[in-house]
């Protein structure tokens, strides 16, 4: 008893150190990204189109001012160490007299504000907050059916090895795992939402997340993300229910699962007990490392759609060139990234006892 | 169907019983037994005469030929894919722009084989600091996902290239681009898997031995290191055309891809949403042929993951 | 990944899942029945079905009376007129957008313009109680001086008074270096200064007499509406800039019919009948705007009848929409004409085509492409060719002919400039081939008019080089080496408008022409043509209505002769109105000026 205290004592220690080793070794990552996606961003269009009118012009006048306001006439190096640290402790040149006399008033993300959007003038950490519920919605639930149905999947045609099921069930996973996003979501949209209309039958929505005159209810929403999950979840399902089952066909010829058939087990309790149990490990580690990127939503499904989701924001802004926006996004998802893949590395040294942490 | 198998057997000999293979005639052998690879390659030389044959039953400019009279018109017989917005052959159209598609996948898989296999070569090859640069860029690509990388990049490059004109036909100066990023956006597994086969590699002895004669550190990454790891790289790359035709179709379709005149089966997908009640035939058919294409390369992939597996290559 | 896949056996089941697929590439293998010639193109012009009337031009600016207040209507039941919007509102002060989604709403919340137009496009005075005149004394006889009377019967709905000082407030925010404000134009360029003599009169001051005041000077139009100087000048004094005044987002003080009253973020905006309203109360009790995120999901709304009003209805959408029987789909001017630009650049680093520079060869351009048809076909019908850049406004001249559908002519005309069918079937002279860059952005429509104008040319003789950009380079300015400004294009397409409803312009005077000295020049045609440089100059400064229309009509004259604008069609706003709505009538202007007048069953 006291042995395996100590034992553990040491394990949290061992674990301590390795978490905080990874946060370490995130930081100069997390920088590098910024820096590449920084300077790709800064000369990918010009965000100043946001202030112009119908026909798409800022005057004369008007560009020259703004640009000096905005910080955009600045080495682009400057503007790096303004987005990182913020300018309000040196002095910046707001009337165009060359002269520098006021301080900057942004902060910077490393203290947490990430700027304000140049399309909507409002603080992306808030235009941010506002789509990250609805990415969440969508993803969380298209993940939870594609972990069930290629769990299902996977172990049933693993079973079931050469059999006919099996081999339909390969073929679809391969054409599920080749299909473009837009020809699926194009034909569902096709098939459940125009077909079945026209033939007078109930049919799904296409469009957005609620009907406008009933509200944002949780039925809509519900009745509104079937179409979107159906998308996202067909592809992945297809790709992680190969993997479940080749996984479940090297457990299932292991020695351990064929001792426990000589011990007389039932083939339920063996496939349920022992066999899932040591497949299902990977899935584990596939799903962590999605977890991650969960957030950067699905940018083609919910553009089909018009999901307002974060993925659509991202579009949405990288089309105007809105560089705050578009930085701050992609910051919060290497962020997530990173987070669940370290999350994905404990989690999986607690269910494998074999992982050591080196 | 045999333009792409023959690549495979550069020493194509009638199979003799008792003959010795070497490994590239064992993979071929145990490729053609794995009927859902033939099945890929059967699958992928039908697209290839589709697309080759068919340029010369229509010609561009029947491609690129208008008629608003004929717009948004249904299959028919003279038209079997029907008509696009402005009453061009879509089919004529889906065999100009297959071309497209596949040079697009083709080419952006060499770029991203010599970006990845430099980036792995070097990393495991020389380890320590370069390797722990080499891979913490890597990781730090990896980390945003690929379609927002493309999406940047396309913005960032998409208007640096004029147009040019290549064996008499007009190309958009995006296709370039197009083919540039996806590249430069996709060589981060490959470098993974090539530097994890250097790392197991130049420990073995006939690298020790080569060390030991003074054999210069290049020569040593790309004739002796190198060769040894070409069935992953095989594979992945394989792989890898399949995943950039994808990425051509979804940035393409975002509007972000290669612009007119040229097309490709990604932005005849453009604007598509329009079109879902009335005029369905103008995204399925690039659609449908997108989603063959990569099937049969998928297919031909595993197919060469399975025949180049060394624990099975004595099989 | 692990090996996933066992070759034995395999086969058979992908077969059945596949043998669909493999029946899709047929085609492939025997594509026999299909005609190997292109068809031929029709030969003969289609004649522009008569397209239902555009509004028609106005006369010149005929001041109406100032409307008078009514008494309130009884209010019965909640009257909700909803809109649907496919573009969020960036910011509810007017100083920080530049949007027309947004713009729009200031006849709600925000309405005191001291000039607004109705649905003939015809100025109205609104704030001002009359529009000033030379003769009624508004104007100085040097034109240079403006004078408003204000009506002191506008509060803002705390109760404070609607002043010259909220005027001048306004004025010194435009121009404070503290705030990043959208645009300043004009009041950097030609005000000299903004006074309030007394609460209910405000002096403006020009550097030089300037004709399109009216649209720019405190309008709707240009969003230099008046700010709350009571509510706003404390948080400027306090946090040095209105940058991030609360207000920017919740403009709960206001004036005008209706009252902000919430904004929620992609989803909905919300405005209340403003029972003070100083033409009485209102009919309908609330205006609610529905953010929708894109085209689909706005029709999807119409066709549901969620909405009462639609904005910027796609031509494709009108067959569908008009077969619903439930809305009417309004066509407003709004100015906007689809056009060429032919670059006359003749200076190395921006040059076009040299042929360009012969007018009977832009001419024959022109005559070559069948514009009504892509009018008819691509747009629905909805629309044709505008004939002047002043179409649909007072000053168009209606004996300007429009150019004619013919590629015969054109060829003749091209001969005889001297550009000669080569070999390859391009023209060519003096060794230079009549190939042309054709430059527009990536829209839809726009690529797809590319392809049908490219196969035009080419039965003339000329070839063309298509390029498209994304509308935020195509439109940087020289300085940002956008593609038009630094005349990277022969031909280039967008939709462009004047100063509408006034019909001033700064696309064709010498003085913008960009370049190293002038990188924000917006004359993206290079064109410096001396006797129209001098009449444009002399239209900006001519405050007499009729006098400057005769100037215009001069103007078009040239324009019409050395045919250095072409329009492709028309562009005016589509709407949709449901019929369950009355009273609702849209100003290209400003489309929601009359919102008070709304009803609803």
């Amino acid at each position: 008893m006291t042995c395996l205290t100590q034992r553990q004592a040491i394990g949290a220690q061992v674990m301590g150190r390795f978490i905080i080793r990874r946060v370490l070794q995130a930081i100069p990552l997390l920088f590098v990204i910024s820096v590449i996606v920084f300077v790709l961003i800064m000369n990918m269009g010009d965000p100043l189109t946001s202030f112009a009118g119908r026909n798409g012009l800022v005057k004369g006048k008007d560009r020259e001012r703004l640009i000096r306001q905005l910080g955009l006439d600045q080495p682009i190096y400057v503007q790096y160490l303004v987005w990182l640290v913020g300018n309000d402790w040196m002095k910046i040149d707001s009337d165009g007299d060359g002269v520098a006399e006021s301080n900057g008033t942004r902060l910077g993300v490393l203290r947490g504000d990430l700027g304000t959007s140049v399309v909507t003038r409002q603080p992306v950490l808030q235009m941010i907050w506002e789509r990250l519920p609805n990415t969440l919605i969508l993803m969380l639930t298209s993940e939870a059916v594609i972990v069930v149905f290629a769990l299902g999947l996977g172990i049933t045609s693993a079973l079931k090895q050469y059999s006919l099921y099996d081999n339909v069930f390969t073929g679809l996973s391969f054409v599920g795992y080749s299909m473009p996003v837009p020809l699926l979501a194009l034909g569902l949209i096709y098939i459940f939402g125009v077909y079945l209309k026209r033939a007078g039958l109930p049919y799904f929505p296409t469009v957005g997340m609620f009907e406008p005159s009933v509200g944002k209810t949780w039925e809509q929403v519900v009745w509104h993300l079937v179409l979107p999950v159906a998308t996202l979840s067909i592809i992945s399902i297809a790709a992680y229910s190969r993997f479940i089952r080749s996984n479940m066909l090297e457990v299932i010829g292991q020695d351990y699962i064929r001792t426990a058939r000589a011990k007389g087990l039932a083939n339920r309790t063996i496939t349920l007990k022992h066999a899932l149990k040591n497949a299902a490990l990977p899935i584990v580690t596939l799903v962590g490392l999605d977890l991650g990127f969960l957030l950067a939503g699905a940018l083609v499904t919910e553009t089909i759609f018009s999901w307002p989701g974060m993925g659509r924001l991202f579009y949405d802004h990288a089309l105007k060139s809105d560089l705050p926006v578009l930085m701050g996004v992609l910051m919060l998802i290497s962020i997530s990234v990173v987070f669940f893949q370290l999350l994905t590395d404990i989690t999986y040294t607690f269910l494998d006892p074999r992982i050591r942490y080196q | 169907m045999a333009t792409l198998a023959e690549t495979f057997t550069p020493a194509a000999q009638p199979a003799v019983p008792h003959q010795v293979y070497s490994p590239m005639q064992l993979a071929w052998r145990k490729l053609r037994r794995n009927r859902a690879a033939v099945f890929g390659l059967v699958l992928l030389g039908a697209l290839i005469a589709y697309i080759i044959v068919g340029s010369f039953v229509f010609s561009e400019e029947y491609a690129n030929h208008n008629d608003l009279s004929l717009r948004l018109q249904g299959p028919s017989a003279e038209h079997p894919f029907g008509t696009d917005p402005i009453g061009r052959d879509i089919l004529a159209r889906t065999i100009y722009g297959g071309q497209i598609s596949l040079l697009i996948g083709l080419a952006s898989v060499a770029i991203s084989l010599v970006v990845g296999v430099l980036v792995g070569a070097f990393a495991g090859y020389y380890g320590g600091t370069v390797d722990s640069v080499l891979m913490r860029f890597t990781e730090a690509v990896l980390n945003i996902p690929s379609l927002f990388l493309l999406i940047i990049a396309a913005k960032y490059a998409g208007d640096k290239i004029r147009n040019f004109e290549l064996f008499g036909r007009e190309f958009s100066g995006s296709l370039i681009v197009i083919i540039l990023i996806i590249g430069l956006t996709s060589w981060m597994y490959l470098a993974r898997i090539v530097r994890s086969e250097f790392l197991s590699l130049k420990e073995r002895e006939y690298i020790t031995a080569a060390h030991a004669l003074g054999v210069k550190n290049l020569r040593i990454i790309f004739y002796h290191v190198l060769p040894n790891t070409t069935a992953p790289i095989i594979v992945a790359a394989t792989l890898g055309v399949a995943t950039a035709i994808l990425s051509e179709a979804y940035i393409s379709f975002l509007g972000l891809g290669v612009r007119a005149p040229t097309a490709t089966w990604g932005n005849m997908l453009e604007d598509a949403t329009r079109y879902i009640e009335n005029a369905p035939h103008i995204w399925f058919f690039p659609g449908l042929l997108i989603l063959i294409t990569v099937l049969a390369i998928n297919f031909v992939g595993d197919g060469l993951r399975d025949a180049l597996d060394p624990r099975t290559l004595t099989h | 990944m692990k090996r996933v896949f066992r070759k034995r056996n395999l086969v058979l089941g992908l077969l059945g899942v596949l043998v669909a697929l493999v029946a899709a590439c047929a085609p492939a293998a025997a594509p026999t029945a299909v005609p190997v010639a292109p068809t031929q193109a029709p030969a003969a012009p289609t004649q522009a079905p008569a397209p239902t009337q555009a509004p028609a031009p106005t006369n010149a600016p005929a001041p109406t009376t100032a409307p008078a207040p009514t008494q309130a209507p009884s209010t019965g039941g909640n009257k909700v007129i909803t809109i649907s919007y496919t573009q969020e509102a960036n910011s509810l002060n007017p100083l920080y957008t530049n949007q027309w989604f947004t713009f729009n709403l200031f006849d709600f919340y925000l309405d005191n313009g001291l000039i607004t137009f109705n649905d003939k496009n015809e100025p109205m005075p609104w704030i001002a109680k009359e529009i000033p005149t030379v003769e009624n004394g508004g104007i100085s006889a040097d034109g240079k001086v403006i004078t408003f009377h204000l009506r002191d019967d506008v509060k803002w709905s705390d109760g404070t008074p609607l002043t010259a000082d909220d005027y001048v407030f306004t004025y010194q925010m435009i121009m404070s270096d503290k705030n990043t404000v959208t645009s300043r134009d004009p009041f950097d360029t030609v005000v000299a200064s903004v006074e309030a003599k007394d609460p209910q009169t405000l002096v403006v001051t020009f550097k030089e007499p300037y004709a399109p005041w009216m649209t720019k000077i405190f309008s709707h139009l240009n969003a230099s509406v008046a700010l709350p100087k009571h509510i706003l000048q404390p948080v400027f004094d306090k946090d040095g800039t209105l940058d991030n005044a609360d207000w920017n987002r919740k403009p709960t003080v206001g004036v005008g019919p209706f009252l902000f009253k919430e904004w929620e973020s992609g989803s909905h905006l919300t405005f209340e009948a403003n029972p003070d309203f100083w033409l009485g109360r209102p009919k309908a009790d609330q205006i609610f705007i529905r953010i929708v995120p894109d085209d689909s999901a706005q029709l999807a709304a119409i066709k549901a009848g969620d909405v009462d009003v639609g904005v910027f209805i796609s031509p494709s959408d009108v067959p569908d929409l008009e077969k619903l029987g439930t809305v009417e789909i309004a066509k407003v001017q709004s100015g906007y004409k689809e056009l060429w630009n032919f670059n006359l650049s003749t200076d190395d680093a921006t040059k076009g085509h040299p042929a360009l520079q012969d007018a009977n060869v832009r001419r024959a351009l022109v005559m070559a492409v069948d514009r009504n048809k892509i009018d008819q076909e691509l747009l629905y019908g909805l629309t044709k060719p505008a004939v002047t850049f002043w179409d649909g406004m007072a000053q168009a001249d209606p004996t300007i002919q429009p150019i004619k559908y013919d590629p015969e002519g054109a060829k003749k005309l091209l001969d005889d400039a001297g550009w000669k069918v080569g070999a390859d079937g391009i023209r060519e002279k003096d060794g230079v081939k009549l190939k042309l860059r054709y430059v527009t952005t990536t829209r839809e429509v726009r690529q797809n008019t590319q392809a049908i104008v490219q196969q035009q040319w080419k039965e003339i003789g000329v070839d063309t080089e298509l390029v498209n950009h994304p509308s935020d380079v195509f439109f940087n300015s020289y300085g940002d080496k956008g593609p038009i400004a630094t005349g990277q294009y022969d031909i280039a397409e967008w939709s462009d408008a004047p100063n509408f409803p006034d019909p001033d312009t700064a696309r064709w005077l010498c003085s913008e022409i960009p370049s190293d000295a002038n990188p924000p020049g917006g004359n993206w045609e290079f064109l410096c043509d001396k006797e129209l440089d001098a009449l444009f100059q002399k239209q900006a400064q001519t405050v007499d209505a009729n006098a400057r229309t005769e100037i215009f009509h001069q103007i078009q004259k040239i324009i019409a002769d050395k045919v250095y604008w072409v329009s492709i069609w028309d562009d005016p706003d589509l709407w949709t109105i449901s019929k369950k709505t009355s009273n609702i009538k849209f100003s290209g202007a400003t489309p929601f000026w009359n919102s008070y007048e709304w009803d609803k069953q």
